[in-house]
């Protein structure tokens, strides 16, 4: 650990239903306005469900300019390659690499790694077939021979979940290590953990870490609801009242480099990734420990990969997606590792949704922001926080951070954790 | 560096076209038999591809008795599931209560979640006259299926399998299409050089065979349509090559840090010695003909394990059988082998077992282990024209008997990922 390099976040970017740029989704945090309203996607005025966070007024020539990659790709591919541009743009780096030599291009852009955690498939790419399943009539000999007819020849690679990592390597010429983690929930979240080791082994010199996802169709909604995971009114991260979760849509990333690197060329440094843990409760796809044992132990690797101790996080960023068994389960672990005085400790789920594979990342993303001005916003959907979790540091009303270093935690299906840790780096980092 | 950890493979489980188990699948792959037939799982009568290399006579009851578990197991899952418990029992260790935090997992995961009757039942019930409605699946005939769902979710395999195995430490599903089984086992690497865990069950599986699957490579012509000569169907760096051959199945490794391994006197196969890893960001199905993309992963597989093209004796080649891949990989490969390309002997196991996508890079990863452990080179079947584009030392006609210090494993995936393994002899592994 003492020996390997540090890492620098030196972009973000993001687009979620709170809005278009990091600027624009924090404004909405701090000032207590939560995009969740009416499903306009499609007609759910007969739902049970019929909220979410959806990307609106945003058209697909402001997420990606080109054209032609619009009919080539799907909605949360473009939210994603919007995320990494931004990212990058942020990050001066391909500013940067226009001034290097010639002859060193080759090697930065070996040297540049794309780290995604991806929705992955979805129900809706398979929707493509209707037709030829109407046509077919049952007869999937009939469907194999009208398929060209009836289905884009090039449907596959539409769908494919890799899709932002080619897209981003082929637009910004980023050729080095990669990866595409299609973890479910964590997806993001261990996407920027597996980057930073990337950097911290010399796999690479900097990466774009990118997460995204589109969670909120009508099969994805409807099972998630008859789960009793859905939440009928609003998202409530640790109320008495809290009913479940409420989606959202978008994507989130940042760009990482060494502290080195991004110090000569004298890069803006939005924060320092300090540590991350993963673990999982192998308690199957649905279930969670009570006990919050997975996420207890992720935090702990984190901490120790961190070398520091507890007492050092100033803020913690909740996964608090506002079930019932997930926020409980979280004081529980958040208990076990902090004892009976954790530090304030919020979530954004109210503001914009779960984005599933986008949410770790895009909280971390809006940590950045609420460390570097020192604020743990907070959470105007809470009307009373959940009294079994005794005095439990949430808040309606913004809360100081102890320190300039946070957590975020992220959890998933199949029982899987992942925490980070972070610090704003408004200091000038040396040693 | 020099402190870095040493990771051995002690187990290997493989359920593909050509055997149920790991050592069927060696002898037909070393005999160079074909897994190749029509395709018999569903009727493809009407596709212009009607062949495939199946998975056959699989029963997983007779490797996993739970049967909640494996309500929850979509075909390709149930591949990995025996495919992991076969892994962990010819490595002799599984995880404990006392050691399952130190357990890891990380498997290359198939893409398709929706078997092909669940789509059929959303369309009986939600298209009406061309139009999806929604509203179709709040009827109550609708047959509303919470498992099916669990089934669909991206990491649904992982979740079942890390609650089977009760693995409980670092878990990760990773998918770079036909990238991903090799992709997870460097990620593997990673995490166990990371001291993270002491562990690992790292794998792939995957099924497209279904009219999902079939319909999106035969969309994208990228199958061979030799429908009435299957078993010649698959013939990698051949001059008349015309597509790739789809499979299914599981691969899986177990993995230990090499120290404790030799203490507790396990088998190794092989030590996992580097891990390359590149993005030919070039065009979407293809890297660049000259090999640009295979050519960094390549490179880097052999510096991160401490190797020179002189020590490599073998390689596994991506080796589809498509145009454009064997070309691009060969080229990559002389580039990289330099004046060594003579002497490096490459075969794709492709040619009999087809390709399985997200599980090719793991089940060959395990070819790489078996060929360093029996000193054989799997022949490359099928070659009777070689293209000349693809002028390398091929395994041809029969397997070759030699001495394998190290072997390469290539996986080189749609999305332009790239994964280079790197494999060493245990004999060759200098004392620690």
């Amino acid at each position: 650990m003492s020996a390997s390099r540090r890492i620098a976040i030196t972009g973000a970017g993001a687009v979620c239903g709170a809005g278009l740029g990091v600027d624009a989704i924090w404004d909405a945090v701090v000032s207590g306005r939560s995009a969740i309203k009416e499903i306009s996607s499609w007609d759910a005025s007969r739902w049970p469900v019929r909220l979410a966070a959806e990307v609106t007024g945003v058209d697909n020539r402001m997420l990606v300019e080109d054209r032609k990659l619009h009919k080539l790709i799907t909605r949360t591919d473009l939210f994603g390659l919007y995320a990494a541009g931004a990212a990058i743009q942020r990050s001066g780096i391909a500013a940067h690499r226009e001034t290097l030599a010639t002859e060193a291009v080759p090697q930065f852009n070996d040297r540049s790694g794309v780290f995604v955690g991806s929705g992955g498939g979805n129900y809706r790419s398979n929707y493509d077939f209707f037709p030829l399943l109407t046509a077919a009539g049952g007869d999937l000999q009939k469907f194999g021979r009208e398929l060209g007819e009836n289905v884009n020849p090039m449907w596959l690679l539409k769908i494919l979940p890799n899709n932002v990592v080619c897209h981003v390597g082929i637009r910004h010429s980023f050729k080095g290590t990669n990866a595409c983690i299609t973890n479910q929930c964590v997806g993001g979240a261990l996407a920027v953990a597996e980057a930073a080791e990337a950097l911290r082994a010399s796999e690479a010199d900097r990466a774009v870490v990118v997460g995204h996802d589109t969670p909120f169709e009508p099969e994805t909604v409807f099972h998630y609801h008859r789960l009793g995971l859905m939440s009928p009114d609003t998202l409530r991260p640790f109320d008495r009242e809290r009913r479940g979760t409420v989606f959202g849509e978008g994507a989130a990333a940042v760009m990482l480099e060494t502290l080195e690197d991004a110090q000569a060329r004298r890069a803006t440094i939005l924060g320092e990734f300090l540590g991350s843990g993963c673990t999982t409760e192998a308690a199957g796809i649905l279930d969670l420990r009570p006990d919050g044992d997975g996420l207890s132990r992720a935090i702990e690797i984190a901490l120790a990969d961190a070398g520091l101790s507890a007492a050092a996080v100033g803020m913690i960023v909740a996964h608090g997606n506002g079930t019932r068994a997930s926020d409980a389960s979280e004081v529980q672990a958040l208990r076990r590792v902090f004892g009976d005085n954790p530090p304030p400790v919020t979530g954004f789920k109210w503001v914009f949704g779960h984005l599933i594979a986008a949410s770790g990342l895009l909280d971390f993303v809006l940590t950045l922001n609420a460390l570097r001005q020192g604020i743990v916003p907070g959470i105007p959907t809470l009307n009373s926080p959940d009294p079994e979790f005794g005095s439990f540091p949430v808040s309606r009303a913004p809360q100081r951070s102890r320190s300039d270093i946070a957590l975020v935690l992220c959890r998933g299906f199949g029982g899987m954790n992942v925490a980070l840790v972070v610090r704003a780096d408004a200091a000038p980092a040396g040693q | 560096m020099s402190t870095r950890r040493r990771v051995a493979i002690t187990g290997i489980g493989m359920v593909t076209p050509v055997g149920n188990d790991t050592a069927t699948t060696w002898a037909n792959l070393i005999a160079g038999r074909s897994g190749a037939a029509p395709i018999a799982w569903f009727d493809a009568r009407g596709f212009a591809t009607r062949i495939g290399a199946e998975v056959k006579n699989f029963n997983v009851e007779s490797s996993i008795a739970d049967r909640k578990l494996l309500k929850f197991a979509s075909r390709s899952h149930r591949f990995a599931l025996a495919a992991g418990e076969e892994a962990l029992r010819d490595a002799g260790i599984r995880p404990e209560p006392s050691t399952c935090q130190r357990w890891g997992f990380s498997v290359g995961a198939g893409m398709m979640g929706v078997a092909f009757n669940e789509l059929e039942t959303v369309h009986a019930h939600c298209v009406r006259d061309g139009e999806f409605n929604p509203d179709g699946l709040l009827s109550p005939e609708f047959p509303a299926d919470p498992v099916a769902f669990c089934r669909s979710q991206t990491n649904a395999g992982l979740a079942l399998l890390t609650r089977h195995f009760g693995t409980q430490g670092y878990a990760t599903a990773v998918h770079t299409a036909c990238a991903s089984g090799g992709q997870a086992i460097g990620t593997a690497l990673k995490v166990m050089r990371r001291g993270l865990v002491d562990f690992m069950l790292v794998g792939g599986y995957d099924s497209m065979l279904n009219p999902l699957g079939l319909s999106a490579f035969c969309l994208l012509g990228a199958l061979s349509t030799d429908n009435d000569t299957p078993q010649r169907a698959s013939r990698p760096f051949d001059a008349t090559r015309n597509g790739f051959l789809l499979g299914e199945g599981a691969g899986f490794l177990v993995l230990e840090e090499w120290n404790a391994a030799r203490k507790r006197g396990a088998h190794i196969y092989a030590e996992l010695a580097g891990d390359g890893n590149s993005l030919s960001s070039y065009r979407i199905t293809d890297s660049h003909p000259s090999g640009d993309g295979p050519i960094q992963s390549t490179q880097q597989a052999l510096a991160d394990a401490g190797l020179t093209p002189e020590g490599v004796d073998y390689v596994n080649a991506h080796g589809t059988s498509t145009l454009m891949n064997d070309r691009s990989e060969c080229a990559a490969l002389r580039a990289v082998m330099g004046g060594h390309i003579e002497r490096v002997s490459v075969s794709s196991t492709k040619s009999c077992m087809g390709h399985l996508i997200a599980a090719a890079g793991a089940v060959e990863a395990g070819v790489c282990a078996l060929a360093i452990r029996d000193g054989i080179a799997p022949v490359s079947a099928n070659l009777v024209q070689p293209d000349p584009d693809c002028n390398v030392n091929i395994v041809r006609g029969e397997s070759r008997r030699m001495r394998i210090r190290a072997a390469l494993s290539n996986s080189l995936g749609f999305g332009g990922s790239n994964s280079s393994l790197a494999f060493r002899r245990p004999e060759d592994v200098p004392n620690t």
